[in-house]
């Protein structure tokens, strides 16, 4: 009933125009699966949930001008200030930004005195307000309180008493134990640091790194040349307070430069690798898609008009409109079949060469296979209306010019 | 007769105006692609120095911690500690020499309105300018004296001295770093290495400073690297002498060598440094440092991504992809005009003048396509500005290499296309077309 035979000694005529419509599909299909392991592999890393409220967060550094600074007084009082604006829920200093890409790193034991072996975490030097000005879910144990809290300078000696960390840390340090309590060391050292608290999750300073999300931190104030708050505002009041934050402060105290920056900005300066190879990629698929589907549609136009008279004589013998629209669909399934069929071949060889020389995804079968079938409807989509025009041509076609 | 064929040619592409300008679009958006991907790599492949890539080396040494190696390709750490290049800076071997690294300091003036701001600073010895080739538009560097004791004296970069001095001369007048005075000694021209060779650890295509400082200062502002520090041992030392005297690396050493015996010399010293040191107790590891020419430099750091590489091996099979699609449209449309290559080849024209005419119209569609495709990639190389929020604008942009390369892609992806449809047509028998007429 698809009139198979006839059909593929049709082709095999014009064999080479089908083969290339063949190899197209299959180069496309080899190109569009893996970029799209790699999209679905970008967009599930930047959706990661970060375990900060990174919509209301601004981020503050400054640097005084003068030499002889009091920075643990101007701390003291800006935070005073910030907190008591309009609009923020809390403010909080920090050594470094979250999600930033710079940050401070350190390799931590479980035993004294230990060399290797250890664990990364980066670890920031805060105060007893960051769980409520990062939105922070303590899920064990305590905050931190003001007792806790000491200012140094930087070339102090000084070894942290207490630490909160990211449940992903205390996992990897305490596998299935409570870590609440327990005790851990900087390397080469005896010194211990209590775990008064665990957080649900903060993904840290750098979001590629293989460790993300392994964090500790200490209530320290680290004096130096410059520091960093960070302000939780209501929700949709981010922006209003950050236009009032610089002179605020600039009013406390003009002798210094104030830099500011909302946490998504930094947060999406992170991730712009990604997202560039996100937005290209899916570009790219988006564009092949649609250059094989203007190719497919050119090529069938061109071959009914090549046989309008085989179809006028068909017509004129009886065989009905839909004969001849599904005689071409059949057609253009029957080349998009192979040609998908040698696509995934070509795929998972590409894969292959994507996962060992630059470290991309594995492509999966059932992703692959999505990929065909999408690949096999555009075919058939661009084939459909040339296909329906053909069965227009009128049985006087095969008459007129014999 | 070439000019005959071109006239026909777009005659013919008038003919059938959908089927050539599908092509002309698979065409551009192909060389689109592609260059757009092409231009990124090539621009983030970019050398400086390539003009001195036989005498300058970067200097890695193996300090690190005596239980693992350093994470980095050739497992060394990529800078090197204060005290180790304290003691390189006093051979007296290399031709030039640079110990240096990133800073960052507030600017005032006194006596005026300028607004504070922070500048990106980089504290280096003296040499950095005549190692690196940075030219001078006013004054010059300070005295080498001024790497080992603190001596407040600027170089700022032509910006800088636009922003704070209206572009004045201002070699001799007086700015406050961190609320210090500053004599300004000279000012360079307008220096923007992309990517930035010389300090690959902080983002590579990074503007360069504008200011810069001499090496001697350190211990005077207690000044930390605003580039990356990693360490290893704990063994803290009081105060800054201690993290000075620490091993921690954040300094990054460059030296000119001129000739093979000179860097087999140095070698020797970097050798003799190590062993000495070993006397002392550092060193743990084996023997092991490394002098990398910028080009390796560039690779080593790995400036062009695995990412970067990705796209450009996509871009390549996309650009297959439309050469096939055009293959296939091309052979459709001179399979339709073949009645009249019968009628020219019955008329007289051998097989090779309809071979020849055909490829020509190929190749108008390839210019036509690549004229496009240059549009069609500035657009893209825009898109990808905007994505990357202003941090690369200076390498996605074309320069006329690239144009020209994206004309010639285009010219060559539609030869490559028409070869095949073209010898097609040539081969055609005449007879069954003049039959049917």
């Amino acid at each position: 009933m698809f009139e198979l035979k006839p059909m593929l000694s049709a082709l095999w005529r014009n064999k080479i125009s089908a083969l290339l419509i063949a190899v197209q599909l299959a180069l496309t299909l080899a190109i569009v699966s893996n970029a799209t392991v790699i999209v679905q592999d970008r967009l599930e890393k930047m959706a990661r949930p970060t375990g900060i409220a990174v919509s209301d967060i601004i981020s503050v550094t400054f640097m005084p001008v003068p030499v002889n600074y009091d920075m643990a007084g101007a701390v003291a009082a800006d935070l005073e200030l910030l907190r008591n604006m309009p609009g923020v829920v809390d403010a909080t200093v920090t050594n470094q930004i979250p999600l930033s890409g710079s940050g401070s790193a350190s390799t931590y034991f479980t035993e004294p005195n230990q060399e290797i072996g250890g664990e990364n975490a980066n670890y920031y030097q805060t105060d007893e307000h960051f769980i409520d000005t990062l939105g922070l879910n303590l899920v064990a144990g305590r905050n931190f309180t003001r007792a806790d809290f000491d200012v140094i300078g930087p070339n102090d000696t000084y070894e942290p008493r207490v630490a909160i960390i990211t449940q992903k840390f205390a996992d990897v340090m305490f596998p299935g134990e409570d870590a609440v309590g327990k005790y851990f060391y900087s390397g080469g050292d005896g010194e211990p640091r209590e775990i008064i608290g665990v957080v649900e999750r903060h993904l840290g300073a750098w979001p590629s790194w293989s460790k993300a999300g392994q964090v500790a931190f200490y209530p320290l104030l680290v004096t130096g040349n410059h520091k960093r708050y960070l302000i939780r505002t209501e929700p949709g009041q981010r922006d209003t307070v950050y236009k009032q934050i610089e002179e605020k402060l600039a009013e406390r105290d003009p002798q210094r430069v104030i830099h500011l920056d909302t946490l998504s900005k930094r947060m999406a300066q992170s991730y712009i690798s990604d997202n560039v190879m996100v937005k290209v990629l899916s570009a790219v698929m988006t564009l092949l898609t649609f250059i094989v589907a203007l190719g497919i549609i050119g090529l069938t136009i061109f071959w009914i008009n090549q046989r309008n008279k085989q179809i006028g004589v068909r017509r004129a013998l009886g065989a009905t409109r839909a004969n001849i629209s599904r005689y071409f669909l059949v057609e253009n399934t029957l080349i998009a079949g192979a040609g998908l069929a040698i696509g995934m071949a070509a795929a998972q060889v590409i894969n292959h060469f994507m996962v060992n020389q630059f470290s991309q995804p594995v492509l999966s079968i059932p992703t692959l296979l999505v990929c065909a079938l999408i690949l096999l409807g555009v075919s058939v989509t661009a084939a459909l209306v040339p296909a329906i025009r053909a069965a227009n041509i009128s049985p006087a076609m095969a008459t007129r010019s014999v | 007769m070439i000019g005959y064929y071109i006239s026909l040619a777009m005659r013919s592409l008038r003919g059938t105006p959908i089927l050539s300008t599908l092509m002309i679009a698979a065409i551009a958006v192909g060389v689109g692609a592609c260059m757009t991907v092409l231009t990124l790599n090539y621009m983030m492949s970019q050398n400086a120095l390539a003009h001195k890539d036989d005498v300058l080396y970067a200097v890695q040494l193996d300090g690190w911690d005596p239980n693992e190696a350093a994470d980095t390709p050739n497992e060394l750490p990529w800078q090197l500690t204060y005290q180790d290049a304290t003691a390189l800076l006093r051979s007296d071997i290399p031709t030039r020499q640079v110990a240096m690294h990133r800073f960052g300091f507030t600017v005032t003036l006194d006596e005026s309105e300028m607004r504070p701001f922070t500048a990106e600073a980089r504290i280096t010895t003296a040499d950095f300018f005549g190692l690196f080739d940075v030219p001078f538009l006013f004054g010059g560097t300070w005295d080498a004296a001024a790497d080992l004791s603190p001596v407040q004296q600027v170089v700022l970069s032509k910006a800088t001295n636009d922003k704070v001095f209206g572009g004045e001369i201002s070699v001799g007048k007086t700015i406050n770093l961190n609320g210090e005075p500053f004599t300004v000694v000279g000012i360079i021209d307008h220096w923007d290495p992309s990517p930035k060779v010389y300090d690959l650890n902080n983002s590579p295509f990074a503007e360069s400073e504008e200011i810069y400082i001499p090496f001697g200062l350190h211990r005077k502002f207690e000044i930390f690297s605003w580039g990356n520090t990693n360490g290893w041992s704990h063994s803290n030392e009081e105060g800054y002498e201690g993290f000075l005297q620490g091993e921690s690396v954040w300094i990054q050493y460059w030296v000119e060598l001129d000739s093979a015996a000179q860097k087999e010399k140095y070698e020797e010293f970097l050798t003799g440094h190590i062993r000495q040191q070993k006397e002392q107790g550092r060193f743990q590891r084996p023997l092991k440092f490394a002098l990398s020419k910028p080009s390796e430099w560039l690779v080593l750091n790995e400036v062009l991504r695995d990412d970067n590489r990705v796209l450009g091996w996509l871009s390549l099979a996309f650009l297959l992809v439309c050469v096939v699609n055009a293959v296939a449209l091309l052979l459709a449309k001179f399979l339709r005009k073949a009645p009249e290559a019968g009628v020219r080849r019955a008329l007289g024209a051998s097989r090779n003048a309809i071979f020849i005419q055909h490829l020509i119209e190929s190749s108008c569609i390839g210019v036509l396509g690549g004229l496009l495709g240059i549009l069609l990639s500035l657009l893209g190389l825009g898109g990808v500005r905007q994505l990357a929020m202003g941090k690369i604008d200076q390498i996605a942009s074309m320069d006329w290499l690239m144009v020209l390369a994206a004309i010639g892609l285009a010219v060559l992806a539609s030869l490559l296309a028409g070869l095949y449809p073209a010898w097609r047509i040539s081969r055609t028998n005449p007879s069954i077309y003049l039959k049917t007429q």
